[in-house]
């Protein structure tokens, strides 16, 4: 059986800025894997070169199928959604149409794991300020507005750039539930964390990116030596 | 009682450099690039006109709004394709030479001293006599660009594809990342782009009929000035620009006297000059918003 | 000795250039004779946007309205002043019994294309990206309006006729080979290297304390001064001029030769000066008619301009920096490392630059560049 997604040797560089020097991980089916990793370590351009967003060298295999040459708005109607760093909500638009924009890249026949009603339980904000203008929005709100989306394509792998940034404790832990029950629908995740240790407990896989190579994987969301962590966010 | 029609016919050259100023403005929209060509996609409708002069009036507007379509798409692939990202300016010099190479292609097609259209000379009769002095073409010319600017407003606010333009418009990388096909996106745009050149390219040359190489070059200059003056990044404010330099040109126009007359253009850039020193983000722009300079 | 040699590669390479033309062209029948001395003067013209659209980034359509104002001021008032006054009766009584030397006119056009440019620029030179392409053609608009319709200042919407002839190859070769020195000069003071490298970013130059308006300001009056220079040689080579010649023609054409050159770089405006100018002249030639053996073609007329067009819409998409790559003379050469020429002491330009990420104002905030495609 083939990985839902794995990245073969990625590599991003910005003209002469190498950003991320080698990346090898897989994502199974249903499973939350996450990437840790200090500033500037690469994590966004990871998550960017899977969407084909940004070019890349090495191979991006979605369900053993390599999506070299694709682009990003193929890969949405492949079944990949993404909520980038700093949310990107249409801000002018309200967020009805954010949400309908979300389920441009909903596949036909096929059997729906996500649906409006789902996401509106999910988020009851969604519901009450569906025709405000989603720039009018509080941090958080946006935040969860950007996640629902990304859902509504009732996607089989979600990446997510550091949803939590900028959100007040509660908030923090409302997006973990959040989270808990994406992966409880089959929904699989790519999750980009700043709270590296929280997120290594919510995943069954994670790496820790530094200076754009991965330098620990730790599976099974228990971290056995929190030293080496350390050493691999920010040693040599 | 003159200023009545002054103040009619001002409106009726608002509305058209209005429209201009949409087909300058769509496609900025999406791209965020310039395309100074598609004043060459008027003059070539208006050339169609004229080529068709023998067909019934109602067939020879539909050719020239495929003409317009057509040329436009055929800018899109040849021109566009190859330069996506590229900037603003580096576009705006791109089409200014595809301008000026197509101009002379018509002066060899069509030669120098222009071919009039009839097609519809009528309109140009008075509506009502006496001291307001009113031509049916200048209500037509109200009339069917407000009809225009309804349908695009509708289209852009109550279908897909326009929810599309929209979010595109605001966020090219993000549109991407939901699915939206960026291609079929911008393929629109163009498309409405020539649609409203065909109407200019009508409108104009029942008002105008004499349809020379530079009929084009001339109407989307002002048209762009328009579009600068208003506020690049937003369609309503690019159109609102192109209706008011072809409001205030046409109103000085009537108010300067006759020997004058020859410095309007003059007087028309010397207000293109405030306005952008003044406002460099555009006359519509609300003060202290965060814009993006191009 | 490395960068010396640069040096003096940068100043030699156009300066031989105009020599190969000038001495190519005294060789030839009179007719060529006319089209080499025109290319010469084209080439200055397309020298003095460079030194303005080159250095600063800042695309100007307005540069041909500073050769109108010293192509007529300098026609003007070395015409005889008998028939100044009586073909225009209407001149304010200084322009109509001042004589002036063709030398003095010279200067007199570099001054007046400076002080012109020096005025607009105070207000132009705030703009940038569209709003300062809008704002100088709106300048080429004015400028040709009045010189057009004013006739207290000139000979209005007629053609100002009887000027002395005195632009020869060697006045050519001599004006254009100072418009180039001037134009290497400046581009050596610091004021010059602030204002390229404030191009790259100048959101980070004025952060950083450069007054970008200054600068621009700066090369502004330089390339007016050298435009209107040039403007008094382009009058003097043709003793005749109106209005129409000074307009969005001559603005396209060398407009289209500064982008194919490069530009970027000095030499770039000079190669794309010259060389474009060679080929349109020779296309003009084949507009009335050139034998090819026995075959004789004859281009219909306006196909000059197709050609121009369609060279500069092809170069711009395919080597946005133009031939020369943006580069100076043997630059490529004569860096230390061949791989990162323009490293050094030249920013390397992303003048026009298709795809190029600094180029594209929305950049500025530090997302990722995305690819598109
Ligand atoms: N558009 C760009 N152009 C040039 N360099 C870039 C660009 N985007 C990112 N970089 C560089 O690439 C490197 C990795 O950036 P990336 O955004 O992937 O890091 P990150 O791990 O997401 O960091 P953070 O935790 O701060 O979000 C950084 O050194 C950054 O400066
Ligand atoms: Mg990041």
């Amino acid at each position: 059986m083939n990985p839902l997604l794995r990245l073969d040797d990625l590599r991003v560089t910005y003209g002469r800025v190498v950003a991320v020097k080698s990346v090898t991980l897989e994502v199974n089916e249903g499973q939350a894997v996450c990437l840790v990793g200090p500033n500037g370590a690469g994590k966004s351009s990871t998550l960017l070169a899977v969407m084909g967003a940004v070019r890349s060298r090495g191979d991006v295999l979605l369900r053993g199928t390599s999506t070299r040459g694709l682009r990003p708005e193929a890969l949405a109607h492949l079944g990949v959604a993404m909520v980038p760093e700093g949310r990107h909500l249409f801000q002018t638009m309200s967020v009805q149409d954010n949400l309908s924009l979300g389920t441009l890249a909903r596949r036909q026949g096929k059997r729906a794991r996500i649906d409006e009603r789902w996401v509106t339980e999910l988020f009851p904000i969604i519901g009450q300020f569906a025709s405000r203008r989603a720039g009018l929005l509080s941090g958080g709100q946006q935040q969860q507005v950007a996640i629902a989306r990304a859902l509504l394509s009732d996607p089989d792998l979600i990446l997510l750039d550091e949803p939590s940034l900028g959100l007040s404790p509660v908030a923090v832990d409302a997006v973990f539930e959040v989270l808990e029950r994406i992966r409880g629908v089959g929904v699989a995740i790519l999750l980009v964390e700043q709270r590296a240790q929280r997120a290594i407990r919510f995943c069954e896989r994670s790496y820790v990116l530094s200076d754009g190579e991965i330098r620990l994987e730790v599976t099974g969301g228990a971290v056995e030596d929190p030293q080496a962590v350390v050493e691999a966010y920010f040693g040599r | 009682m003159s200023w009545v029609s002054d103040l009619v016919n001002a409106i009726s050259l608002g509305v058209v450099y209005g429209l201009v100023a949409v087909s300058v403005g769509l496609v900025f929209g999406v791209l965020r690039q310039v395309n100074l060509a598609q004043g060459e996609v008027i003059a070539l409708g208006a050339y169609s006109l004229w080529m068709t002069r023998g067909l019934p009036v109602a067939a020879s507007i539909a050719i020239c709004c495929v003409v317009c379509v057509a040329m436009s798409l055929a800018i899109q692939v040849a021109i566009f394709r190859p330069l996506r990202g590229a900037s603003a300016l580096t576009t705006l010099i791109v089409t200014f030479g595809l301008s000026y190479a197509l101009e002379a292609v018509w002066l060899i097609a069509f030669g120098p001293n222009g071919e009039p259209v009839s097609m519809l000379s009528s309109l140009n009769s008075v509506v009502l006599g006496g001291s307001i002095a009113l031509r049916w073409i200048t209500l037509v010319e109200i009339g069917a660009s407000g009809l225009f600017f309804t349908g695009l407003v509708l289209i852009l606010y109550r279908s897909k594809i326009g929810m599309m333009m929209r979010a595109t418009a605001e966020d090219f990388q993000t549109a991407r990342l939901v699915g939206v096909r960026i291609d079929r996106v911008v393929t629109w745009a163009f498309v409405f782009g020539g649609l409203s050149a065909a109407l200019v390219a009508v409108l104009v040359t029942v008002q105008s009929p004499l349809v020379t190489p530079s009929f084009g070059f001339n109407l989307i200059v002002i048209g762009l000035v328009g579009v600068v003056l208003g506020g690049i990044d937003r369609l309503g404010r690019a159109t609102a620009g192109g209706f008011v330099v072809g409001f205030v040109n046409s109103l000085l126009g009537a108010v300067v006297p006759e020997q004058q007359l020859v410095f309007l253009p003059m007087l028309t850039f010397l207000f293109v000059i405030v306005i952008l020193v003044l406002r460099p983000a555009g006359l519509f722009t609300p003060r202290g918003s965060i814009v993006e300079r191009v | 000795m490395r960068p010396r040699l640069r040096l003096v590669a940068e100043l030699a390479g156009p300066l031989s250039l105009v020599v190969v033309v000038a001495v190519a062209g005294s060789a030839m029948s009179i007719a060529q004779q006319g089209n080499a001395i025109n290319v010469l003067v084209t080439a200055t013209i397309v020298v003095a946007l460079y030194v303005f659209i080159g250095n600063s980034g800042v695309w100007s359509f307005g540069q041909i309205s500073f050769v109108a104002v010293g192509a007529f001021a300098a026609g003007l008032l070395t015409s005889p002043t008998a028939t100044r006054q009586t073909s225009m009766p209407t001149l304010f009584k200084f322009l109509a019994t001042t004589q002036i030397s063709n030398t003095e006119s010279l200067v007199l056009a570099a001054g007046l294309g400076a002080v012109f440019s020096f005025l607009a620029g105070l207000v132009l030179m705030r703009l940038s990206g569209l709003s300062a392409g809008i704002a100088t053609f709106a300048v080429l608009e004015i400028t040709y309006d009045v010189l057009t319709y004013w006739d207290k200042i000139g000979p209005g919407a007629t053609t100002l006729a009887l000027v002395p002839v005195t632009t020869s190859m060697t006045v050519g070769a001599v004006g254009c080979g100072i418009a180039i020195v001037v134009a290497f000069a400046y581009q050596h003071t610091r004021s010059c290297r602030l204002l390229r490298a404030s191009r790259e970013d100048p959101v980070a130059a004025q952060g950083l304390g450069i007054s970008v308006f200054r600068h621009r300001l700066v090369a502004f009056t330089i390339s007016g001064g050298l435009a209107g220079f040039a403007g008094a040689l382009f009058v003097h080579e043709l003793g005749s001029i109106s209005t129409g010649q000074v307009y969005i023609d001559l603005t396209f054409a060398t407009l289209a030769m500064l982008v194919v050159g490069g530009a970027g770089s000095l030499w770039g405006a000079v190669l794309g000066g010259m060389g474009l100018g060679v080929v349109d002249a020779f296309l003009s030639n084949a507009e009335n008619g050139v034998a090819f053996g026995s075959v004789n073609v004859t281009l219909p007329n306006g196909m000059r301009v197709v050609i121009l067009g369609v060279l500069m819409v092809v170069v711009l998409i395919i080597a946005p920096k133009g031939v020369t790559g943006s580069r100076e003379f043997l630059e490529r050469f004569l860096s230390k490392r061949p791989g990162r020429a323009g490293a050094g002491n030249k920013p390397g330009g992303s003048l026009a630059g298709g795809a190029s990420v600094a180029d594209d104002g929305s950049q500025a905030v530090p997302s990722p560049s995305r690819t598109q495609s």
